[in-house]
C-alpha cells in the first residue's frame, strides 16, 4: 500500500482530505505543519507528499526545498490557494511535480496522485510494461512478445514518453522542444515522419495505438 | 454649493444710465454745435437749462425703459435654463441619477443653452446607466453567492437528521458538493475579474506562437470532449507570433472553449480556427450548440449576464466579462455571431508580432 503524506494547516480539510485517501486505498497520514511533518518522514518513508504553501512556521515552498534537497525522487504536490502563475512557478522550480487549487475536486486529486504514483515507479524502474510489451530506458529496448522492434534513439524516447502518459495528447511543438536540439532547423512536421515511422513498425502491436488529435499532435492509447 | 450672484437691478439702471448719458450728451453736443454754426444761433442760459432739463428726464426715462426690459431678457434668456440646470445637477450630485433638464428650459434662452442642456442630459443618462449596473452588480453578487450557501445550509441541517436513508444522504451529500464547487467557481472568477478591473495585473509581455498556445489550451479540454462525444476540428495556421501576456490570452482561450463545450451537445462540433490578416490575427471558436438571440448577444459581455436565466447549464455569467476586460487590456477585439438553435462563434482580434525570435521561458 502506497503511504501518502498529507501537510495541511486547516484541520477539517486535512481530515477530508486523508479520509478520503484512506478510503481509496491509500494509507495517508495528515500533519498540521512542515515540523511534524519532518518528525513524520524521520519515522517512516513515505511514497507522496500533498502539501499546502501558506502555512505557519515553515512555508511550502521552504518545506519542499528541503525535502528535495534530501530526496529527489518522491513526488510531491502542492495544494493551494494561490492560483496565479508566479506561484506555480516557483513551485516547479523547487521541484514539485504537480499543482492544484483550492478547492481540490477529490476525484480529481486521486487522479493526480494515482499518475504521479505510476510515473515515479516508472522514473524508478526506468521500465515500462503494458501487456507484452517492454521498454526498457536504459538499454533502449523495446520488446514486443519475446521479440525485439529496432528504434533509433530518438523513436524510444517519444514512444517512452507517450507510454508513459497514456491518453495524454502532446503537440508536436512540445516533442520537438524534449526531443530535438533547440537549434535545428526542423520544422514540427518532423514529428509527423517519426509518428509514422513508430506506427509502421508497431503495426502487428495490439497494446497501444498512436492517434493523431485533431490536428494538435499526438497521443498513445492503450488498448 | 456656491449661488450664482445676483447683481441688484440699480446696478444695472446706473450702467444704462451712464451708457445712455454718455451716447445722447455726445450727439448732443456733436448737433448743436453743427447746428450753432451753421446757423448762427446763439444759446441763452435759460433755454439751455430748459432743454437740459428734459434731455436728462430723456435719458432717465430711456435708461429705466431699458433696464426694464434687460432684466427681462436676462430673466427669460439666462435665469431660467441656469437655475435649471443648476437644479438638475443638485440632484444628481444628491444621488438622484433620474433628474434630467426639460427642453423647454431652452426655448428662447441664449444661444448655447439648447447645447449645453442636451449634453446634460446625456451626461445624465449615462450615470443613471452605469448606476443601474452597480446596484445590479451588488444584487447579482449576492443572489450568486447566497444562492449555493442557503442549498448547502439546508442540506447540511438536513443531513443531521438520523432518519435518512442511504439513497437521500449520498443525494445531500451530492448537492452540497455541487454548491460548493459552484460558489468555489464563482468566487474564483469574482477575484479573477477583480483583480483585473483594478489593474493589479499588469500585462507581461512576451513573444510567443500563438498556434500553439491554442493547441495546449484545447488539450487541456480533452477529458470533455471525449466525455461528451463532441467532435473537435482545428485549422491552426503555423508561425503566428503574437506578443501579449501568455496568462491573459490563456484565460480567453480556456472561457471561449469551455462554453463552447458547455453549450454544445453530443454529437456536435467544435471548430478552431487562426487566421491572419495582415497585422492581425483572428481567433475563432466556432460550436454546434444552442445558439444566442440577438438580443441576449447584446448583453452576453455583461457581468452575471446569463442568456439562460434558469441556470440551468452550471456557470456564473462572470466568464465572458473576464474575456471583455483581458481584451481591453491587451489591446483586442472580441465579436460574436450567433443564430439561435444553429450555434455561435466568437472571433477574437489581436495584433500580430512580426515574425522572429520566440522568447522561451526566462
Amino acid at each position: 500500500m502506497f503511504k501518502l503524506l498529507v501537510v495541511e494547516d486547516d484541520r477539517d480539510l486535512n481530515r477530508a482530505v486523508c479520509a478520503f485517501l484512506k478510503q481509496s486505498g491509500y494509507d495517508a497520514v495528515g500533519c498540521p505543519d512542515a515540523g511534524s511533518a519532518f518528525d513524520a518522514m524521520y519515522g517512516s518513508p513515505f511514497d507522496l507528499i500533498v502539501s499546502d504553501i501558506m502555512m505557519p512556521g515553515i512555508d511550502g515552498y521552504e518545506f519542499a526545498k528541503t525535502v528535495r534537497s534530501l530526496n529527489e525522487e518522491i513526488p510531491i504536490l502542492f495544494m493551494t490557494a494561490r492560483d496565479d502563475i508566479a506561484s506555480k512557478q516557483r513551485g516547479f522550480r523547487l521541484g514539485i511535480d504537480d499543482y492544484m487549487v483550492k478547492p481540490i475536486d477529490l476525484d480529481e486529486l486521486l487522479l493526480r496522485i494515482g499518475a504521479l504514483l505510476r510515473r515515479a515507479r516508472i522514473a524508478a524502474s526506468r521500465k515500462l510494461e503494458i501487456g507484452s510489451l517492454r521498454l526498457d530506458m536504459d538499454q533502449r529496448t523495446a520488446v514486443w512478445d519475446g521479440q525485439e522492434i529496432p528504434l533509433t534513439a530518438r523513436e524510444f524516447n517519444i514512444l517512452y514518453k507517450l507510454l508513459s502518459y497514456p491518453g495524454k495528447t502532446f503537440t508536436r511543438s512540445q516533442l520537438m522542444d524534449e526531443f530535438w536540439d533547440v537549434e535545428t532547423n526542423t520544422t514540427p512536421r518532423a514529428v509527423d515522419v517519426y509518428m509514422t515511422k513508430l506506427r509502421g513498425k508497431f503495426e502487428n502491436c495490439p497494446e497501444f495505438e498512436i492517434k493523431t488529435v485533431h490536428g494538435l499532435g499526438y497521443k498513445a492509447v492503450v488498448k | 454649493m456656491k449661488t450664482t450672484k445676483n447683481h441688484p437691478a440699480w446696478s444695472y439702471f446706473l450702467a444704462f444710465f451712464l451708457l445712455a448719458a454718455f451716447v445722447i450728451t455726445s450727439s448732443m453736443l456733436l448737433f448743436l454745435n453743427y447746428f450753432a454754426r451753421s446757423a448762427g444761433v446763439e444759446y441763452t442760459r435759460s433755454n439751455l437749462f430748459a432743454a437740459a432739463l428734459v434731455t436728462f428726464g430723456n435719458t432717465v426715462f430711456l435708461s429705466l425703459i431699458c433696464t426694464a426690459v434687460d432684466i427681462l431678457r436676462r430673466k427669460v434668456m439666462v435665469d431660467r435654463p441656469v437655475r435649471a440646470i443648476v437644479e438638475a445637477a443638485r440632484r444628481i450630485t444628491g444621488g438622484d441619477f433620474s433628474a434630467r433638464i426639460s427642453p423647454k428650459a431652452a426655448v428662447g434662452a441664449s444661444q448655447g443653452f439648447d447645447e449645453i442642456i442636451d449634453c446634460f442630459n446625456t451626461m445624465a443618462a449615462e450615470l443613471s446607466g452605469v448606476e443601474t449596473l452597480r446596484t445590479d452588480f451588488i444584487a447579482s453578487v449576492s443572489h450568486e453567492l447566497k444562492t449555493p450557501m442557503a442549498v448547502m445550509q439546508n442540506y447540511g441541517t438536513l443531513l443531521q437528521s438520523p432518519e435518512l436513508t442511504e439513497e437521500q444522504r449520498v443525494e445531500y451529500a451530492k448537492a452540497v458538493t455541487e454548491q460548493s464547487r459552484r460558489l468555489a467557481g464563482l468566487v474564483t472568477n469574482i477575484l479573477k475579474l477583480n483583480r483585473l478591473e483594478n489593474q493589479q495585473i499588469y500585462p507581461q509581455i512576451r513573444r510567443y506562437d500563438l498556434g500553439e498556445q491554442l493547441a495546449q489550451c484545447l488539450l487541456q479540454f480533452e477529458d470533455t470532449w471525449e466525455e461528451k462525444g463532441i467532435d473537435i476540428d482545428t485549422h491552426l495556421e503555423e508561425d503566428v507570433l503574437v506578443e501579449s501576456d501568455e496568462e491573459l490570452l490563456a484565460l480567453v482561450w480556456s472561457n471561449l472553449f469551455s462554453n463552447a463545450l458547455k453549450f454544445t451537445d453530443a454529437g456536435g462540433k467544435v471548430f478552431v480556427s487562426l487566421k491572419t490578416q495582415g497585422d492581425r490575427i483572428l481567433v475563432s471558436v466556432t460550436d454546434t450548440g444552442c445558439g444566442i438571440t440577438p438580443q441576449v448577444s447584446r448583453h452576453i459581455f455583461e457581468k452575471f449576464y446569463q442568456g439562460d436565466t434558469s441556470h440551468a447549464t452550471q456557470g456564473n455569467g462572470l466568464g465572458l466579462s473576464l474575456v471583455r476586460r483581458v481584451m481591453d487590456i491587451v489591446g483586442g477585439e472580441i465579436f460574436v455571431e450567433s443564430q439561435a438553435g444553429e450555434g455561435s462563434t466568437f472571433t477574437v482580434k489581436i495584433k500580430r508580432a512580426a515574425n522572429g525570435e520566440v522568447q522561451k521561458d526566462s
